[in-house]
């Protein structure tokens, strides 16, 4: 039979589902209009017969016989309608008005259980959409699942593929047949100047012009690029996206013919692409890749990635096995260069985010669905809080019991219940989740950061929909089904046969034990590690920096880092990063002499921790090692923030020759690592990496400490204190990339510098890169708000799972002690002291708590091993006040049904009896 | 009449939609309807129609609505969806393209082998 159509498919689908819901919903017309329809036919044919001269009676019995039994016929209809399944499992409109009215009955627990999953549902599927949206989004391209990538994988290092491979893309382009319009590109950061617009850095990709042959998408101005443009000689041309076209040439509607210049080159604009094209990654400038082959080597060249199209008619698997064949060639021609790489077909998204081996993939997939587990434990807590309210109600079970409903239909009832309560977690989580991921996209999309690919579309997909969906059933599954197994089980058979004399219970067994102890024990050890977590974060987030960060502006100025990658290391010492430096010195003095600018300093990094490298020390004589943050900065990077020198002198120029070996510490650097004291002379040395473990750093140098500072910027979020040590930065530090830390003159705004730093330093040398030019304040601002945003996130999903936990150990302590309120009763009534009879039944919830806490306390230190092992050491009273906490929300639920049980009349007790 | 003859799996389907394709009709129609054109040969169970009449329109090939019969009665009228006209065309295809081919087996001679 022949497939319909993907259109048809889904109307099909629509119909089915409206044809079960139809059935299921509005059974009593679905019956109604079936039977009314079988007695017109059987009219219809007794007319017939009689007609055909048979008698009025005969008629009908034999229209009758014909039809055959009318009961078989509704029953095959309601099957071939779909809702054979619904029949079986019996689940009806009315198990949902029951869930519904159980949601309204137990307000208090349906708002924990509902609130509960779907914190945990919107970590499950943002995690899930975040991912699908990045890997299995399919390209919104015209038949976008034909477009695949293909690299030369390494088998050896099947992580890193070779991506020197413009002699292998050469080649392929002339044989694989069943790849049309092989492409490759570059991607590369310009310097693009516009005549009376200014100097911007930009994204482009150089990309060969079968590139737009296979994202088939038209320009909405001019041409997209040709072959001719990729010969030497040719005129230098490019092509704009919408938004550039827009944004930096106000949609000027003669910009085809306009001329730019990239880096010092001029280029003449010959299209414009259509808006949100913004192939083939997050590109939206085009210029033509010029693979001159003859240059380079095999092997040797620019890092191109690869596409194409499978040809008509051609599989994927078809196309690996051409090109495996052309590899293996390639493989026996150039043993030297190829003996290990495997041309290899891969998804188009998979190398642009990172995925470049198989065991990538399998990795990140197994992290996609992992997130949801932590619904499982929430669910768990959820069917704990359900299995006590069911406990309330096995009367009720008891009784339906009794009057036929079989175990399946109870549990199905059950099953409807939770699902009603996992459907609205489901839809609440859906809606965190697509607020994050219109958060995310904005932030992601705004300003100068760093664009989407353009795939990415985060929101609620149908693939995101449906998964949520299933993972609604899953928890719908593990809070309906399992205490229904268990409350409809052996149990039942009992409360049935007590249903007359004493009403309906339902024992705790050893499982609910086990699990009173389990939430515990969970209490105890997230809690002091999520909050220690959040403080950290507040803490790291709430710190001032020691300097005036409102005056200063920050700017990354690198070499074209293309142009290092192409030259050889001895090329790269001798020409480029000595040209970098000369052009780094000439910035400095040109910006220093602009009026708006106070003063200006070299660094590595920024003042903060983001820059610094963290380096193992070690101490001469005492051998002291520790963990260092290690920032190489020029002499006047600490009078510039205004730093004083505590002890010792500040850098001079002569610090920064080579050969020199003074050092400048902080505050915490000497009483952490020196031990406070006169630590001016003192030496230190780096501690090799493969040495770090054990033996001697012999090869390092001894650095001497000249100078201390205060501790004047934050620590990192996870450390309590960052030992940071100043080192002269020295010729050939910078490899290409400095930051420039530049203080504005009071009453001057720090970000209105921008400018001028780009025109000063492409003005120098046009091919240096300024990028990241943001006021030291803003980078501040979002340090923090990230900082916080964390912060909150934890409260938000720990906070979640606790309120289940203690609202788990709340119902099961309470439950515990209702099953023994007779109990209490008739001991307090044959004359047990109240004393003892409180004794007891706290002795046996404080075992079960105790057990809790002991365990949580093993399950913390083994949380805080994995995180660092730093929970154990100060953090270690948080625990001890948690376990406080714990103990009083168990004791607390057993207290009221205990002093119930005590103050019940005798009489009324043993009348119960 | 002519003789009557079984009807092969899976044909019925096809019957049914053939009948719908000529008009809406009922579902006493359809059983009428099929009678008639193949003068009798081919006599559908009156208890399997119901069930593939539901089957087809759960899986969207036809759509029902009630009307009035010739005999001024409420009766569910049954026609085709846009799908079911593939499906219907598909089929008849299939099923023109079996027979050709069994009718060339049957019909080879020793000399053709």
């Amino acid at each position: 039979m022949a497939r319909l159509p993907g259109a048809s498919a889904l109307g099909r689908l629509i119909a089915r589902l409206r044809s079960v819901w139809r059935g299921m919903r509005r059974r009593g017309d679905v019956e109604r209009e079936m039977v009314e329809e079988f007695r017109h036919h059987l009219e219809l044919r007794t007319e017939d017969l009689i007609r055909q001269g048979v008698s009025a009676r005969e008629a009908a019995r034999r229209a009758k016989i014909e039809f055959g039994g009318i009961e078989g016929v509704r029953e095959d209809a309601r099957a071939a309608r779909g809702l054979y399944v619904i029949d079986r499992i019996g689940f009806s409109w009315l198990d949902t008005k029951l869930g519904l009215r159980m949601l309204v009955r137990y307000p208090g627990l349906s708002l924990v259980s509902v609130l509960g999953m779907s914190i945990a549902i919107a970590v499950g599927a943002g995690g899930f959409g975040l991912i699908h949206a990045l890997v299995d989004a399919p390209l919104p391209l015209d038949e976008g699942e034909r477009v695949i990538s293909v690299q030369n994988s390494n088998v050896r290092n099947p992580g890193s593929p070779a991506r020197r491979s413009a002699h292998d893309f050469i080649v392929w382009r002339e044989e694989v047949r069943s790849l049309r319009d092989l492409a490759a590109f570059r991607g590369r950061d310009i310097n693009l100047t516009i005549p009376d617009g200014g100097t911007a850095i930009v994204r482009a990709a150089e990309m060969t012009a079968s590139g737009f042959r296979v994202a088939r998408v038209a320009p909405v101005l001019g041409r997209v690029l040709l072959e001719e443009d990729e010969r030497p000689g040719a005129t230098r041309v490019m092509v704009i996206g919408w938004e550039e076209w827009q944004q930096r040439f106000g949609g000027d509607a003669a910009v085809v013919g306009r001329e730019v210049r990239v880096d010092s080159v001029v280029h003449t604009i010959v299209g414009v692409m259509p808006e949100g094209f913004h192939f083939p990654v997050d590109h939206r400038y085009w210029l033509p890749l010029r693979l001159n082959t003859a240059e380079y080597g095999i092997g040797e060249g620019p890092e191109i990635m690869m596409f194409a199209r499978l040809a008509e008619g051609v599989s994927a698997g078809q196309a690996q096995i051409e090109l495996a064949a052309i590899g293996a060639r390639m493989a026996a021609e150039h043993p030297e260069t190829h003996a290990d790489l495997r041309p290899t077909i891969r998804p188009y998204t998979h190398p642009f985010i990172g995925l470049d081996s198989p065991a990538r993939g399998r990795l990140l997939r197994a992290v996609q669905y992992l997130l949801s587990l932590l619904l499982v434990v929430v669910s768990t807590n959820v069917a704990i809080l359900v299995y006590a309210r069911t406990a309330a109600r096995m009367g009720e079970i008891a009784v339906r019991s009794a009057l036929g409903a079989s175990r399946r239909r109870v549990i199905t009832q059950l099953f409807a219940e939770a699902l009603i309560l996992s459907l609205a977690a489901a839809a609440i989580g859906l809606a965190i989740a697509t607020f994050t991921f219109d958060r995310l996209t904005e932030l992601l999309t705004s300003g100068n950061a760093a664009q989407l690919p353009f795939w990415v579309r985060l929101g609620p997909t149908p693939s995101l929909i449906a998964y949520t969906t299933g993972l609604a059933v899953v928890a719908a599954v593990i809070v309906g089904v399992v205490p229904g197994l268990k409350a409809t089980g052996r149990a039942l058979h009992g409360t049935l046969q007590q249903l007359s004399s004493r009403g309906a219970r339902m024992r705790l067994g050893r499982t609910w034990t086990v699990l009173v102890v389990l939430q515990v024990a969970v209490a105890v050890a997230v809690l002091p590690y999520a909050l220690w977590t959040t403080s950290r974060f507040l803490a790291s987030g709430s710190a001032e920096p020691g300097y005036a960060i409102d005056e200063f502006v920050h700017a990354t100025i690198a070499v074209d880092v293309d142009a290092v990658q192409r030259a050889d290391a001895s090329e790269a010492r001798t020409d480029l990063i000595p040209r970098f430096e000369s052009s780094l010195t000439q910035v400095q003095t040109r910006l220093q002499a602009e009026p708006g600018v106070a003063g200006i300093a070299l660094a590595t990094g920024t003042p903060g921790s983001e820059g610094a490298q963290v380096e193992l020390l070690e101490m001469e004589g005492t051998g002291t090692r520790g963990w260092v943050w290690v920032h190489r900065v020029d002499a006047g990077f600490l009078p510039l923030l205004d730093v004083p020198i505590l002890a010792g002198r500040k850098f001079v120029s002569a610090d920064q020759a080579t050969g020199t070996h003074a050092v400048i510490v902080d505050r915490v650097f000497a009483d952490e690592i020196l031990g406070g004291g006169d630590v001016i002379g003192r030496r230190i040395r780096r501690v090799p990496r493969d040495e770090s473990e054990s033996g001697a750093a012999q090869s390092a140098e001894w650095l001497e400490v000249v100078g201390v500072v205060p501790a004047f910027t934050p620590p990192p979020p996870f450390e309590r204190s960052a030992p940071r040590l100043y080192e002269p930065l020295r010729a050939g530090d910078a490899q290409g990339v400095a930051r420039l830390i530049i203080r504005a003159r009071r009453g001057i705004q720090p970000g209105s510098l921008a400018v001028r730093i780009r025109e000063v330093a492409t003005g120098i040398d046009p091919a240096l890169r300024v990028t990241e030019i943001r006021s030291a304040a803003d980078e501040d601002r979002q340090r923090r708000q990230g900082l916080l945003s964390l912060a909150l996130s934890v409260v938000v999903v720990m906070g979640s799972v606790l309120l289940l936990s203690a609202a788990g150990i709340y119902a099961m302590m309470s439950f515990a002690v209702v099953t023994r309120r007779r109990e209490i009763a008739i001991r307090s009534a044959l004359g047990a002291a109240p004393r003892r009879v409180l004794i007891e039944i706290f002795r046996r919830a404080g075992a079960q708590l105790g057990a809790g806490a002991l365990g949580g306390l093993l399950l913390a230190e083994l949380v805080a091993r994995v995180g660092g092992g730093s929970l154990l050491t100060a953090e270690i009273l948080l625990v001890p006040s948690v376990v406080a906490l714990v103990l009083a929300v168990g004791l607390l639920a057993a207290v009221g049904p205990a002093r119930r049980g005590l103050t019940t009349p005798p009489t009324d007790a043993l009348r119960e009896e | 009449m002519g003789r009557q003859t079984d009807l092969l799996p899976g044909t019925l389907d096809l019957l049914i939609l053939k009948a719908i394709w000529l008009g809406d009709v009922h579902g006493y129609g359809v059983l009428l309807r099929i009678e008639q054109i193949s003068k009798g040969a081919l006599e559908i169970q009156q208890g399997a129609l119901y069930p593939a009449l539901y089957r087809l329109e759960h899986q969207g090939l036809i759509e029902s609505e009630w009307g009035r019969s010739e005999n001024n009665r409420r009766a569910k009228y049954y026609r085709l969806t846009a799908a079911g006209r593939r499906r219907l065309r598909d089929e008849e295809a299939g099923w023109n393209r079996l027979v050709a081919a069994i009718s060339t087996v049957l019909t080879a001679r020793p000399e053709e082998v």
